[in-house]
């Protein structure tokens, strides 16, 4: 299932264990990666075969952690922080700022399945608050102003 | 003003300083790694436990006793775990380390590898931390291409190993034994101790689990005089410079290097450049979200791990979170809460309930629904976490709770319910 | 043995023991929901909290302990029953309730809940929890079982039962804190054989038995020590049952042969107990040609006239027998053929049976032989076969006399046809067959349930049942029934009871010399020297 690049990374990740199950949690993100950042019970299926596991013990690693997506998320996934030192500098405002401009509740997508939001715990860009990951960057001190900009932008 | 003493910061603190291995090699690197090999492993761990350096994760555990409780001749590989699984509220130290300066932690890493006898090094990222795991990734390439990992880095015929591991997202995870289980591949549940780490940890071989500041200081430690140096950067039993993870209302957030006999109202007033807009300390959460509040009048104190534990609290990760006079108390507790429940893995009673209900107490304050009964009930409950779960977690969220609740009563008054 | 004290009393462990291990094995009970003797430990109930007040080096621990994760130590010293250890019991009960639902009127566990007894003891009675509970819903998660998710405590025993003892890994746990669900993912149902050990081993009423969901209180079940007469394996089992109706079987444990378990399929032969429709009610004989019912008088009699009118050549009579049947049946069937007819025809049918070899512990316990007592046949010297060869040829002489007890050779019509043309046929059983139908004289034997018998196991260990209901009126056990045919036919014997058979057994048989019946109640002893049974076969099974 895995194209032929990622084929390579996901045997050279389990080269690097001493066990094939070490890999898992690796090989999910290449999987997560593969799939449009969901796993499907396909995906599942074949990641926990390439480990040597259980269908339910990857069921069980995918539903406790936070970054392994079970629904579709959307093509630009904004990640606000919210968690304390973000929530002392105006991390939930920029939150429910980012929920208004999109019309859409935290842990869902809009409807062109272009943006979802997702409310993070802390993402450890604490002196840099409030901090928001759109898909794999880290944007720090974000006004909401930045934000609007930042949605328009990538509208486009 | 306040200066900075920089160890670890050394070279992140020159603009000019270029963070690839050459650059990295033309600021001195890998001199410590160099002389280490040729030491035997055991006074390296001897000159660690010298150092008096203490594990920078929270816990505040000697390093090099840590190390000497490696199980020795079991027939099994020995593992050295670096936990750059940083998560608790808070901090961001180990990200500027990783992101800004990888060969330095990278070095402090081969370090310990070669004092405990482990061929294979693992490096647990947190998943979030894409931009640091993109860093070290290109970092260990870098090493492998230039011969310093592999069979014989610096001729040394030490056969060593990194290997960059992602998480996934999960604050508990940062429990060394939670960490080892998701590195195994496993659902992140924290295990059951004894037997510890040391002797039944990564694929129930021997592990030590450090904290990557912890490696980063290694380098320096191990320098010629560099054990005595760093003792005498602090008080006794509080060695070495560290870093400060300051955040919330001051005017200069940022993460700072300090010796440990560093006041604590000075690193608010002067590196911090006081509160912003001019507004009035209210209190300070002194070592991440787990470590019980000061109030504004506490805050005469030193900052390091004693001086606040003298004081009732910790200094933890060394994450300084601070907040104003206009800052509602009631809704940061909550905040708090809800990071507790939200991460409590689940597996054991107190912590999986207690997260949970004491959460919905403090939302029931929020919604006006307070009482005297309703504080002594959350007192209770956080207390009942204390020390009855099986991994840190449970005290860890019982301590801001029960702190909240002592030093604030006044605040919850406000959400009384009018009778 | 090493030994620690307990409350101030010594108790022996083992090196390496746990305290609570050692605790529960001398009797002492400390309260546990996630610990199993028979799976790893998690601590994570954390209900066994202990005071620990010298760690066995004079020191205290600094905090209640967990008694499952806890070394015993020499010298150690803990404390069960101080007003600390009664505290953090509460407070660990109390956040236990803080999402169980208090719906014990309706919840099958009700009566054996350990919740329900631990919040009776440490509860206190009012709940300070004033905001609604989680609800995750029911869930019909196999053949077997159903899931109360909103009951389960997350001790995780289901879990760990579908990884460590079946190995089919059906169960899990997902989400996690407040979240944490332990159920198979998605309702995908399991197919495990062994799924009743799951309600059995959950604490509270989340894992029931659908057999029994709804059906009784469980502290109105009356309950004996039995065996599944299931398989070869014998587990050892209680029969509970009220009002004379058998509600369900549960395993006892018996460290030698089923452990803890009991398979499903055991399990389900608790309703041939209930099974009135094809139980033969009296004695019946042939009257013109058709089954009527007779007095026992009138069977017996009528046994008697026509064994005296034939006066049989030994070679002209013959036993069949299943290996249903207890070791003392089978006993005085052949004590009644060698006694009175100086003949010793009898036959059992003996095929290949499998027995598995796993891994995984629990897969050993099903075999391929349906029977109780294929090895007290065996060990008796019951003749037999594999191909029934011996038997081909025995019945091609001219019978006159044939004895059935059961339903042997079901299947084979041929013997079945040769049987039909001997003088007498007389079939002894609990269930109307084929054998009924053919027979000149009925008597009605009783169901395992409903007597007392030994049986040996595929281990060739014997071990002995309990009358556990009562029989049908009209019905007698068929050692009764053998023992007095054989007075009818002429022989003196005072047989009044099993013990009684037993002891001849062991008197007059090389297999089961020095073996006594009061020994063997519990859990059973081996016999001494072993028979060799060569319709065994090992097979391989995983998972």
């Amino acid at each position: 299932m895995f194209s032929k690049d990622i084929q390579t990374q996901v045997d050279k990740l389990l080269s690097r264990y001493p066990i094939r199950q070490n890999a898992l949690i690796p090989i999910l993100h290449l999987a997560q990666n593969e799939n449009e950042g969901w796993l499907t019970e396909e995906w599942m299926q074949h990641v926990a075969d390439i480990c040597e596991v259980p269908l339910t013990h990857v069921e069980g690693v995918v539903t406790f952690y936070t970054m392994f997506r079970i629904k579709p998320p959307g093509k630009y996934h904004l990640q606000v922080c919210t968690c304390v030192p973000c929530c002392l500098v105006g991390g939930t405002e920029l939150l429910e700022h980012t929920e208004k401009k999109l019309a859409i509740h935290a842990g869902h997508t809009t409807t062109d399945g272009t943006f979802s939001i997702e409310e993070m715990e802390c993402i450890g860009a604490c002196s840099n608050a409030p901090a928001v990951i759109v898909n794999e960057d880290y944007h720090e001190q974000v006004t909401p102003e930045d934000m609007d900009k930042m949605i328009d932008e990538l509208r486009q | 003003m306040l200066e900075e003493t920089l160890v670890l910061f050394k070279n992140i603190r020159n603009p000019e300083y270029d963070k690839s291995l050459a650059g990295y090699k033309k600021s001195g690197g890998f001199k410590s790694l160099k002389k280490v090999f040729g030491m035997k492993p055991e006074d390296v761990v001897q000159e660690v436990k010298e150092s008096g350096i203490r594990g920078r994760g929270g816990a505040g555990f000697p390093t090099g006793l840590k190390w000497s409780f490696m199980a020795k001749d079991t027939g099994k590989p020995s593992y050295l775990v670096a936990n750059a699984d940083e998560s608790e509220p808070g901090t961001c130290k180990d990200r500027e380390l990783m992101l800004k300066d990888p060969h330095l932690f990278l070095e402090g890493l081969m370090i310990g590898s070669y004092a405990i006898g482990c061929h294979h090094a693992y490096v647990y990222v947190r998943g979030e931390y894409f931009p640091s795991i993109k860093t070290l990734n290109s970092a260990v390439d870098e090493l492998y291409a230039d011969g310093l990992l592999g069979p014989n880095p610096l001729g040394s015929g030490f056969q060593l190993d990194i290997t960059i591991h992602t998480g996934a997202g999960a604050y508990i995870c940062g429990e060394e034994s939670a960490l080892l289980d998701s590195l195994e591949g496993k659902r992140g549940h924290p295990r059951v101790k004894p037997p510890f780490p040391a002797v039944s940890g990564f694929n129930a071989c021997p592990t030590s689990v450090n904290n990557v500041e912890t490696l980063a200081c290694m380098p320096f430690i191990l320098s010629d005089g560099g054990a005595e140096a760093f003792k005498s950067f602090g008080p006794q039993n509080n060695s070495g410079t560290h870093l400060v993870s300051l955040s919330g209302h001051v005017n200069r957030p940022g993460v700072y290097e300090l010796r440990m006999d560093v006041n604590m109202k000075d690193i608010i007033y002067d590196i911090g450049g006081g509160i912003r807009n001019g507004k009035k300390l209210k209190g300070v959460i002194p070592g991440g979200s787990s470590s019980p509040v000061m109030t504004a009048d506490e805050v005469d104190v030193l900052y390091n791990f004693d001086d606040l534990a003298k004081k009732g609290t910790m200094m933890g990760s060394a994450a300084m979170m601070v907040f104003d006079e206009d800052t509602d108390v009631v809704k940061l507790l909550h905040r708090i809460t809800r990071f507790y429940a939200h991460e409590s893995c689940g597996q054991c009673t107190p912590c999986r309930e207690g997260t949970h209900w004491s959460r919905q107490i403090v939302r029931d304050f929020l919604s006006g629904n307070g009482s005297d009964e309703k504080l002594k009930l959350l007192n209770r409950v956080g207390g009942n976490m204390m020390g009855t779960t099986l991994c840190a977690l449970g005290d860890a969220a019982a301590m801001p709770i029960q702190s909240f609740v002592k030093k604030f009563p006044d605040e919850f008054r406000k959400y009384y319910a009018i009778a | 043995m090493p030994v620690f004290q307990i409350d101030g009393e010594p108790v022996e462990y083992e090196p390496g023991e746990k305290v609570l291990s050692a605790a529960l094995r001398s009797g002492k009970m400390i309260p546990h929901y996630c610990y199993h003797p028979g799976m790893s430990v998690v601590a994570t109930c954390r209900m066994c909290l202990v005071d620990v007040i010298d760690m066995g080096n004079g020191r205290p621990a600094p905090k209640l302990q967990t008694a499952c994760s806890m070394d015993a130590t020499e010298g150690m010293k803990v404390e069960t029953l101080n007003q600390k250890v009664e505290e953090g019991r509460k407070l660990v009960n109390e956040f236990l309730l803080v999402n169980h639902p208090l719906d014990c009127p309706i919840c099958d566990q009700s009566g054996e809940c350990t919740l329900q007894d631990y919040a009776f003891e440490y509860g206190s009675g009012k709940s300070e929890m004033d905001y609604s509970k989680r609800v995750n819903g029911w869930r019909d998660i196999g053949t077997f079982v159903a899931l109360e998710r909103n009951r389960c405590i997350q001790c995780s025993r289901c879990d760990r039962f579908t990884r460590e003892i079946t190995g089919t890994n059906e169960f899990g746990m997902f989400n996690r804190g407040h979240e944490l669900t332990v159920d198979t993912y998605a309702d995908r149902p399991m197919t495990n054989k062994f799924q009743g050990n799951m309600a059995d081993i959950c604490p509270v009423g989340a894992i029931t038995e659908k057999e029994f969901r709804f059906k009784r209180r469980v502290w109105k079940l009356k309950k004996n020590h039995s065996i599944c007469t299931g398989c070869s394996t014998g587990c050892n089992i209680t029969i509970e049952h009220d009002r004379n109706e058998v509600f369900r079987l549960k395993p006892v444990e018996n460290q030698n042969v089923n452990k803890w378990w009991l398979c499903d399929e055991g399990r389900l032969t608790y309703r041939l107990m209930n099974e009135r429709k094809m139980r033969i009610h009296q004695p019946l004989g042939r009257v013109d040609g058709s089954l009527a019912g007779i007095s026992w008088e009138e069977a017996y009699s009528a046994i008697a006239e026509r064994v005296s009118e034939l006066a049989p050549e030994p070679q002209a009579v013959l036993a069949l027998t299943d290996t249903q049947a207890s070791n003392e049946e089978l006993f005085l069937l052949q004590k009644l053929l060698k006694d009175v007819f100086a003949a010793d025809n009898v036959f059992c049918p003996l095929p290949k049976w499998e027995q598995s070899e796993s891994d995984f512990f629990i897969n050993t316990l099903i075999t391929s032989d349906k029977t109780p007592n294929r090895a007290g046949a065996l060990a008796l010297q019951i003749q037999g076969d594999e191909k029934n060869e011996r038997l081909t040829k025995t019945i091609e002489n001219d019978l006159k006399v044939v004895f059935v007890l059961g339903n042997p050779f079901a299947a084979d019509l041929d013997v079945q046809q040769k049987i039909k043309q001997a003088q007498l046929v007389v079939h002894l059983g609990v269930f109307y067959n084929a054998w009924s139908e053919i027979a000149d004289v009925v008597l009605p034997g009783q169901y395992y349930s409903e007597k007392v018998g030994t049986y040996t196991n595929k281990q060739q260990r014997v071990q002995s049942t309990e009358i556990a209901v009562q029989p049908l009126r009209r019905t007698r056990p068929e050692w009764q029934i053998l023992a007095e045919l054989s007075q009818r036919l002429g022989q003196k014997n005072s047989f009044e009871n099993v013990p009684q058979v037993f002891t001849a057994i062991a008197g007059e048989t090389a297999a089961f010399s020095g073996l006594n019946f009061e020994k063997i109640a519990g859990l059973g002893i081996e016999l001494t020297k072993k028979i060799k049974d060569n319709g065994k076969k090992i097979v391989s099974v995983q998972t």
